[in-house]
């Protein structure tokens, strides 16, 4: 156990100071000081998602059972998460997915990872699984694992409210599982306190698997700086960036529902399942025109000035009195594009059923919607579900939600998430619509192809829109000048020139004069640049992406802790972070053909709206494929990394 | 005229910068428990109190880098007692 803060405060600067790894099996509690790690490990994997990735490379085997107690759940806290960097709020948890059976990995916010921090620990690792229900209280003098039989089959806010009131202490911060992670649904996630979530991959199921309900942190110990001069004024400069940023305003104000406009006019909606790209009314009824509407006032996670989160009251209708922290866009596409749900309200009602249950809100509803279309298609029936489940329908969509977390019925096979149960079900494989058994989220690659939409192909943890993203997304244009392999720049010379990345590299990326985008290019750029965020713990909203880089970054970096990096070293940590990822998933089976959208996107046209009769071709998915891998320095066929492209990094496969 | 913090509660979107500000000019580290300022979270409700201890030496810098306008820095006559 850490003696006294004091202590750990001559050892590090910027880092908590230990490692605290708890096997379930045995109760064993190591601890284990951060800085024994090194100075070259520190630069080469940072923090947060940097070591967890070291850690599940080092300890996961390729065939180990994602819900058997040999698998890893690893909590890591960002670099930069409990300073007053805007934004650093960051944790990244990671396991091998039960969902996909590769690198599972989510980021979340709010407060529980700064509390961590402020205990002592830059991770937390635990493996094993114990014999009865058990929770963990983890504080600045304190590691116990607890009897958790009197949580066991509450809701999430439910457990934490609990855990406040054994403690005596309302700042207490919970991590939890709902019934959903109990009976082990391959998408359960981890609630991050009342209203937030580390949603997904299925990290909630590994939890349950290891009989672990819950781990409720304290800290009352503080994180010190190299060079706080340095630091104070670097934060300043970062944040006066941040202000300038034209997002910012924005982002305050709709939060993430400011895309939920952008995507219907491109015609990109996942209408019912991705049957379609535009729904009927759509922007008078589920977009961000309806947010003031509904909300009162912003919530931040800790260090952020943006609060894109805002207190959400319904004041009339059937889910009248219902509060919420947020309208997010996810589930808005989700459940009211995916599902087809008709209403904020409804939506917002939906999303809080999953976060009772405690599953990931976007592979539940396009899990749902998947359902929907079987039952539309007649290839499953009222007979089958007891009741039927029509489009928008929240009663049957509610039903089958808690279905779902309870594995009853056809719930228990939806509860595998939509990959495999397509498999179980006869003629429901088509109507999947996963990457490597991810759930796809927001928009429609056949309404808009973008670096974005591109990134779900690549991404190490499957389907997903957030490990691709970058400073020059611009949603105000839909056009590939060079079909499949660029799209349109369309912001001012300003924002080009702002971008922080070495010039050889931007003159690769952006076309001359128009500054139009390579797509593989800026895929390999963003997912550096992302795991570099998600190692330092700071967010990846747009203002942010838009407003610093890596060489704030480094100088940053550097300032808070005393280690001395370079943008280059930086971005490179965040290459050596995604190559190993790549590497765990080869090593658990990926093969090049699980790297392909659902076959619908390349044999069905969107039947309507702006994108009508759109379809992806193939063979040009498959270049752009090959030249991302070619980029990357992959062989462009199999996606495996070159062996001197590893030495470069410093790896080994 | 003198500066003073104004407090509005009800503004906080309890993001801490203040306490965090705070607590690094005066303790020299990033701790929410040894600033004069510290945010109490009632997160079930989305609500957040904003209090400040007597060790408070109304060096202004919380409400400069509160961006919620839950403090600000506010003048007002000499003769008004801050409590």
């Amino acid at each position: 156990m850490p003696a006294t803060w004091k202590e750990v405060a001559k050892i590090m600067s910027g880092y908590a100071g230990f490692i605290l790894d708890i096997n379930l099996s045995n109760n064993k509690i190591t601890v284990q000081e951060t800085c024994r790690l090194g100075k070259n490990y520190l630069r080469k994997y940072l923090g947060g998602i940097g070591f967890n990735t070291g850690m599940i490379w080092e300890e996961v085997a390729g065939d180990c059972d994602p819900l058997g107690p040999d698998n890893l759940l690893t909590f890591s806290v960002g670099v930069f998460t409990g300073t007053n960097l805007p934004t650093s709020c960051r944790t990244e948890a990671s396991a091998r997915s039960p969902l996909t059976g590769l690198f599972g990995t989510s980021s979340s916010g709010n407060y529980w990872g700064s509390e961590l921090k402020f205990a002592g620990y830059d991770s937390l690792i635990i493996r094993g699984r114990a014999p009865s229900p058990v929770y963990l209280l983890v504080t600045n003098d304190r590691v116990e694992v607890r009897p958790a039989a009197h949580l066991w089959g509450l809701g999430a806010r439910e457990t934490m409210k609990a855990l406040r009131g054994e403690m005596g202490d309302g700042q207490l911060q919970v991590a939890s599982i709902g019934p959903a992670g109990e009976n082990q649904v391959r998408f359960a996630c981890i609630e991050n306190g009342p209203y937030g979530a580390w949603a997904r991959t299925g990290l909630g199921a590994v939890m349950g698997s290891k009989n672990l309900k819950a781990v409720a942190v304290r800290g009352r110990a503080g994180i010190k700086t190299a060079d706080k001069n340095t630091f104070l004024t670097l934060v300043k400069e970062a944040r006066e960036a941040l202000f300038r940023s034209p997002f910012y305003k924005t982002f305050k104000r709709f939060g993430t529902m400011n895309a939920t406009v952008p995507y219907a006019r491109f015609g990109a909606l996942p209408g019912r399942n991705f049957q379609t790209g535009v729904l009927a009314g759509w922007e008078d009824t589920r977009t961000r025109k309806l947010v003031s509407k509904y909300s009162q006032r912003g919530i931040a996670c800790i260090s952020c000035p943006i609060a894109c989160g805002h207190w959400t009251q319904i004041k009339e209708g059937p889910f009248s009195g219902l509060c919420a922290k947020d309208m997010e866009v996810t589930p808005v596409f989700g459940f009211g594009a995916g599902c087809d749900v008709e209403n904020l309200p409804s939506i917002t009602y939906l999303m809080e059923i999953c976060q009772s249950l405690g599953m990931d809100a976007v592979s539940a509803s396009l899990t749902v919607a998947f359902a929907a279309e079987l039952f539309q298609r007649g290839i499953i029936t009222e007979k089958d579900l007891g009741f039927p489940l029509v489009w928008g329908d929240v009663a049957a969509i509610e039903m089958l939600l808690k279905m779902i977390a309870f594995r009853e019925g056809l719930g228990d096979i939806l509860a595998e998430g939509t990959w495999r149960a397509g498999k179980i079900i006869p003629g429901a494989s088509e109507y999947a619509m996963h990457v490597k058994g991810l759930e796809l989220p927001l928009a429609d690659p056949r309404g808009r192809w973008s670096t974005w939409t591109f990134g779900y192909l690549t991404n190490v943890r499957g389907g997903d829109h957030l490990r691709c993203r970058n400073p020059v997304e611009n949603l105000r244009y839909n056009d590939n000048p060079r079909p499949y392999r660029t799209e349109r720049f369309g912001l001012p010379e300003s924002v080009f020139q702002a971008v922080d990345m070495a010039e050889e590299l931007k003159s690769a990326i952006f076309a001359p004069d128009t500054h139009d985008v390579d797509i593989p290019r800026m895929a390999k750029w963003s997912e550096d640049l992302i795991s570099v965020y998600n190692a330092l713990g700071v967010c990846i909203r747009p203002p942010v992406l838009q407003a610093w880089g890596p060489t704030l970054f480094s100088r940053l970096y550097t300032a808070l802790t005393g280690i001395k990096i370079t943008s280059e070293e930086i971005m490179q940590a965040g290459e050596r972070i995604w190559n190993l990822q790549k590497l765990f998933n080869l090593r658990a089976g990926e093969k090049p053909e699980h790297s392909v959208y659902p076959k619908r996107f390349y044999v069905e046209p969107l039947p309507e709206g702006p994108a009508k009769g759109n379809r992806l071709d193939l063979q040009a998915v498959q270049a752009t494929l090959a030249e991302y891998y070619l980029v990357r320095g992959w062989d462009k066929n199999t996606g495996v990394p070159y062996p001197q492209k590893l030495k470069s990094l410093g790896l080994k496969f | 005229m003198k500066k003073v913090i104004a407090i509005a509660s009800r503004l906080c979107t309890g993001c801490s910068i203040c306490a965090l500000t705070c607590s690094i000019y005066w303790c020299d580290e990033f701790n929410l428990e040894k600033g004069f300022v510290q945010v109490k979270r009632y997160d079930h409700e989305g609500l957040f109190n904003i209090t400040f201890s007597s060790g408070c030496r109304y060096c202004l810098r919380c409400a400069e880098a509160c961006p919620s306008g839950a403090l600000r820095v506010v003048e007002t006559p000499e003769q008004v007692k801050i409590t």
